[in-house]
């Protein structure tokens, strides 16, 4: 062994353990490219938002279990005294330390989407925690399922900007914190990604479906752990025996949409007309906005106080008579309304699925009075109901279906669920034109896409520009003379020339006239023309499709999907501009 | 002033924020496992307290039940419910009070949690029991059948026999309530099959046995509880009851003597005992009695169904008398539609009855071997026509009709 020889370094087992976690990280770099990662983060963000839903709803529970006691009942001063009081610390703390927290939340979570690029300040969960328990706990008619989906974009999108993920992922991080959130707070995780897609992302996009599939069902698992799998309400046995029946459920979809108008139309009446009013005014509306709910707990109706899922579940035993549903359900319009509109952080969920199912309970009451061969029971009408206030007022009408179909587990009542939601989806929209989350938003000065405009858009197709196939199509075997006295006669600029053994190319006039002038009248059009291939549209495209190509050429030919070689027409820049024109 | 902090520790912060993504997984997951852990403390405590004040309230809800004061009962489990969902025993004490407040609004709700409850546990006996009672307030027999016997067979935490016992006997009162005798019987069988030797039981089982008219059986529970109690009252007087009803006049008596002797305010027994006593002593059929005993007994019942005969005519408005009714033997009275029916066989029993009457003479005569037995056909005849037409008798005619059916029975 010379000087120079390295000399052997005797492997110490210490050494060995610290190099190997540095090789496996190493080697797991290569694994984690960003969709992975970020498909990996979705899980933890709903594990995040689980544990963050978990602690708001035993927030809840402790705050109306500390101000209203266990057996809250009318007559006891507490009930219009804690409303009005909590409304009063809840005004200080919205204006002075959590601006930006009013209201349900998911217009914020879009907003965050959409303009913001994902941005939600984590003080927004802090505050919309505190706020929102203190709400709902002291008896305000509001519900925590929106709070806690802006909850849940809020701890998404704070992770996110810690973890330094890109700007497209990041904006995406929102919605996908929002459906953990919104899943955790229902216990229902189709209709959390559904209202998710449906209201917040506003479009279908399988990029980010995984993700918020992950995030919702990881948040499920983890409340479920901690608070059980009971469902919020004890679902009766609901049954639908004749197909006749379906008249009374769409009847119940009616009086529902014509419900959710009236409570759409109220709030969006009111709460423009509050934020208008001296800002000093902002600390004691939601003071009397609980003053005056309290008040209707304390005159003998309680049920209305808070989120109401114990009334719901009575509602659904048939524990309330048809005139008692009526009121309750108008009672609960009017009280949500004022706790709405006063600012009161807090959700429309809860609210939204009470007023159907003392609606629905109350409609199908009183058509067993007029029909009494029908066979649905008080439950069957009471959760319909549900589905029918969520179709009607929130306007999602895929969510409601899922919603009423997963919280119930039973398929059996799936036509009277949809022939109830469309005639409420449908009068709702017939009378009230911007749906109640998009009102709120542009009430706020913001213009959000959303996926209701989406379905009503009429999107141009490359089949509403496309001209006929052209009189004069040549081949590729033409001689330039020949070709040229072809379209000697033709009025158009331009010509296809069919290749072989496919594809297509153009020649112009003029190039046709410069190739003969030049003497190559001998030649094949292949032979002289610039070896390109033109690309092919087919009808069904969208016309935004073709304006890629028709800068670039001065046909496009449109081509059936069955038979490439069979020409449909062609698109030229003119008939593209012309439609938009027209449109 | 605040929020430059905020940003500032934020951008501090994000300094530590690791960049390999196997590293920022790891944290993450370390962050996860610490969050965890911290909210199962929160959960775990918020747990104790809400069950801690849930069973302060059941224990309300159970002093207001116990008071029949259902509505605070249902407010007060309600509210133990919202500390504890899953608590089975809040569940079913709140279905309980749903199902006895009387409302029948409230039975959907009482079954919906008895369901509930059910679902996971259905060899629960207090369960069924419950499902069983809500049952039979709705009168539906075959559910409640079927959810008392799951009492029956399920599982009980404590004497499960003793438990057992009176679920069967409040099917059996259940069964009663709603005529359906032939199954309350068979279940008084079974109940009768397992008793332990307690007196009060077998009273309580032969009474049940007399309640759907199954006399022998009953006999046999009372003559058990006399094995057992020599003395008790109730127990001589059903026993004599069901001796009556099965013709056993003998043993009847001497129960009903026995009942009358321990319990001389006992109206019944001594009404029954007035009746066996008659039986007895006008039975022409009555063993160790003289031939002339036996013929006083038999013109005597000849003379009492004649006049049971023409008493029955009237009340009907039948007139048995030819000469006074202008000629016309038999005339009937026209408002009385029911004498129509009646009158032929009043008139056809009056006549042999009058045939017959000459032949009394002949009865001390020893070739006259059928003649006692075809006046008592008679009178027999006469008296079982007599009280379909004219309703039970009294007395006299009452024991020859109970001697009259015991013959039918006999020779049956």
């Amino acid at each position: 062994m010379t000087m120079t020889d390295p000399v052997p370094v005797p492997t110490a087992p210490a050494s060995v353990f610290l190099r190997t976690p540095r090789r496996l990280f190493t080697s797991l770099e290569g694994v984690f490219h960003e969709e992975v990662f970020f498909l990996i983060l979705s899980v933890f963000i709903g594990i995040f938002s689980g544990l963050a839903v978990v602690c708001f709803r035993l927030a809840i529970d402790w705050t109306h279990l500390a101000l209203l006691g266990p057996l809250p009942h009318s007559h006891n001063w507490r009930m219009f005294a804690v409303p009005s009081l909590a409304g009063l610390v809840v005004a200080v703390l919205v204006m002075r330390v959590f601006p930006g927290i009013r209201g349900s939340g998911v217009n914020q979570t879009k907003a965050a989407l959409y303009i913001f690029n994902g941005f939600i300040p984590f003080r927004t969960a802090v505050g919309k925690f505190i706020c929102a328990a203190l709400a709902i706990g002291s008896g305000q008619s509001l519900g925590p399922e929106d709070p806690s989906l802006q909850i849940g974009a809020s701890i998404a999108s704070a992770l996110g900007r810690q973890l330094e993920i890109s700007r497209e992922k990041l904006r995406l991080m929102a919605p996908v914190g929002a459906a953990a959130g919104l899943a955790a707070a229902f216990n229902a995780p189709i209709s959390a990604v559904l209202f998710v897609i449906e209201e917040v992302i506003g479009r279908w996009s399988a990029g980010i479906l995984g993700s918020v599939v992950l995030s919702a069902v990881s948040s499920v698992v983890i409340v479920r752990w901690f608070l059980g799998s009971e469902p919020l309400f004890r679902i009766p046995v609901t049954t639908f025996k004749r197909p006749t029946e379906l008249v009374a459920y769409a009847v119940l979809g009616i009086v529902g949409g014509l419900a959710s108008v009236a409570f759409a139309k109220s709030i969006g009446y009111l709460r423009p007309r509050l934020k208008a009013l001296p800002r000093w005014t902002q600390y004691f509306q939601p003071a009397l906005a609980g003053l005056l709910v309290g008040l209707i707990g304390f005159l003998g109706a309680p049920q209305v106080m808070g989120a109401g899922y114990d009334a719901m579940d009575q509602a659904m035993h048939g524990q309330f008579g048809w005139k008692l549903l009526a009121i309750l359900a108008l009672l609960k319009i009017l009280a949500t309304t004022l706790s709405f509109v006063s600012g009161t952080p807090g959700g429309m969920f809860a609210p939204t699925l009470f007023i159907g199912a003392m609606l629905g309970g109350a409609v199908g009451d009183v058509e067993r009075i007029f029909f009494p061969h029908l066979t649905g029971s008080t439950g069957t009408y009471v959760l319909i109901g549900m589905g029918v206030l969520f179709a009607g007022f929130l306007r999602v009408p895929m969510t409601s279906v899922f919603m009423v179909l997963e919280v119930s587990g039973n398929y059996e009542i799936v036509v009277p669920v949809i022939v109830a939601n469309t005639f409420a989806y449908l009068v709702s929209r017939s009378l009230q034109a911007i749906p109640i989350f998009d009102l709120l938003t542009r009430q706020d000065g913001l213009i959000l896409p959303s996926l209701e405009e989406a379905r009503e858009e009429t999107i141009l197709r490359v089949e509403d520009a496309m001209l006929a196939v052209p009189k004069t199509i040549l081949n590729a075997q033409d001689y330039v003379d020949a070709a040229a006295r072809r379209v000697q006669d033709s009025p158009e600029p331009a010509f296809l020339v069919r290749m072989h053994p496919s594809g297509w190319n153009t020649v112009s006039r003029d190039q046709l006239q410069r190739l003969f002038q030049e003497g190559k009248g001998e030649h094949t059009l292949v032979s002289v023309l610039p070896p390109q291939t033109l690309p092919s549209l087919y009808p069904d495209l969208p016309l935004d499709a073709a304006l890629r190509y028709v800068n670039d050429y001065p046909l496009v030919p449109v081509v059936n999907r069955a038979n490439s070689h069979q020409l449909e027409g062609v698109i030229s820049r003119d008939s593209v501009f012309q439609k938009y024109g027209q449109k | 002033m605040s929020r430059d902090f905020a940003t500032r520790l934020s951008q501090q912060l994000s300094q530590f924020v690791p960049h390999s993504a196997p590293l920022v997984l790891l944290v993450l997951t370390l962050a996860a496992a610490v969050a965890f852990a911290a909210v199962s403390h929160l959960v775990t405590r918020f747990n104790a307290n809400q069950q801690a004040r849930g069973r302060k309230l059941y224990a309300e809800g159970m002093a207001d039940a116990n008071a029949h004061r259902f509505d605070d009962a249902i407010a007060a489990f309600r509210a133990a419910l919202t500390c504890d969902p899953s608590d089975s025993q809040y569940q079913l004490s709140l279905a309980r009070a749903l199902r006895d407040s009387n409302d029948p609004r409230r039975l959907d709700e009482a079954e919906s949690y008895l369901v509930a409850l059910w679902q996971r546990t259905p060899q629960d006996a207090a369960v069924n029991l419950a499902l069983a009672r809500v049952a039979a307030h709705r009168g539906d027999i075959e559910d409640a059948t079927r959810y008392y016997h799951n009492a029956m067979y399920g599982v009980w935490n404590s004497d499960s026999d003793s438990n057992r016992r009176h679920v069967r006997i409040e099917l059996i009162q259940f069964l009663l309530k709603r005529n359906a005798s032939a199954r309350a019987e068979s279940e008084i069988i079974a109940l009768a099959a397992s008793l332990p030797p307690d007196p009060a039981l077998h009273l309580q089982t032969a009474q049940l046995f007399a309640q759907v008219q199954d006399y022998s059986n009953a006999l046999s529970q009372y003559q058990e509880v006399l094995r057992l109690d020599s003395t008790n009252p109730v127990a001589f007087a059903g026993a004599g009851e069901s001796a009556y009803r099965l013709s056993d006049y003998n043993a009847a008596e001497r129960y009903l003597r026995d009942a009358v002797t321990a319990n001389p305010e006992n109206a019944n027994s001594r009404q029954l005992l007035d009746s066996v006593g008659l039986v007895l002593d006008s039975n022409p059929y009555r063993s160790h009695i003289s031939d002339a005993e036996r013929n006083r007994r038999i013109v005597a019942a000849f003379a009492q169904a004649g006049n049971r005969l023409t008493e029955c005519a009237q009340q009907l408005g039948i007139d048995l008398n030819p000469s006074r009714s202008g000629g016309q033997s038999g005339s009937v009275n026209p408002p009385l539609d029911s004498a129509d029916s009646s009158a032929s066989p009043l008139l056809a029993l009056q006549l042999r009855w009058s045939a017959m009457k000459p032949s009394l003479m002949r009865l001390r005569t020893p070739r006259e071997t059928d003649l006692p037995d075809s006046i008592i056909d008679l009178v027999f005849q006469i008296e079982q026509r007599t009280a379909s037409s004219c309703g039970p008798p009294q007395g006299f005619d009452q024991a020859l009709l109970l001697i009259s059916q015991r013959r039918q029975a006999a020779g049956q």
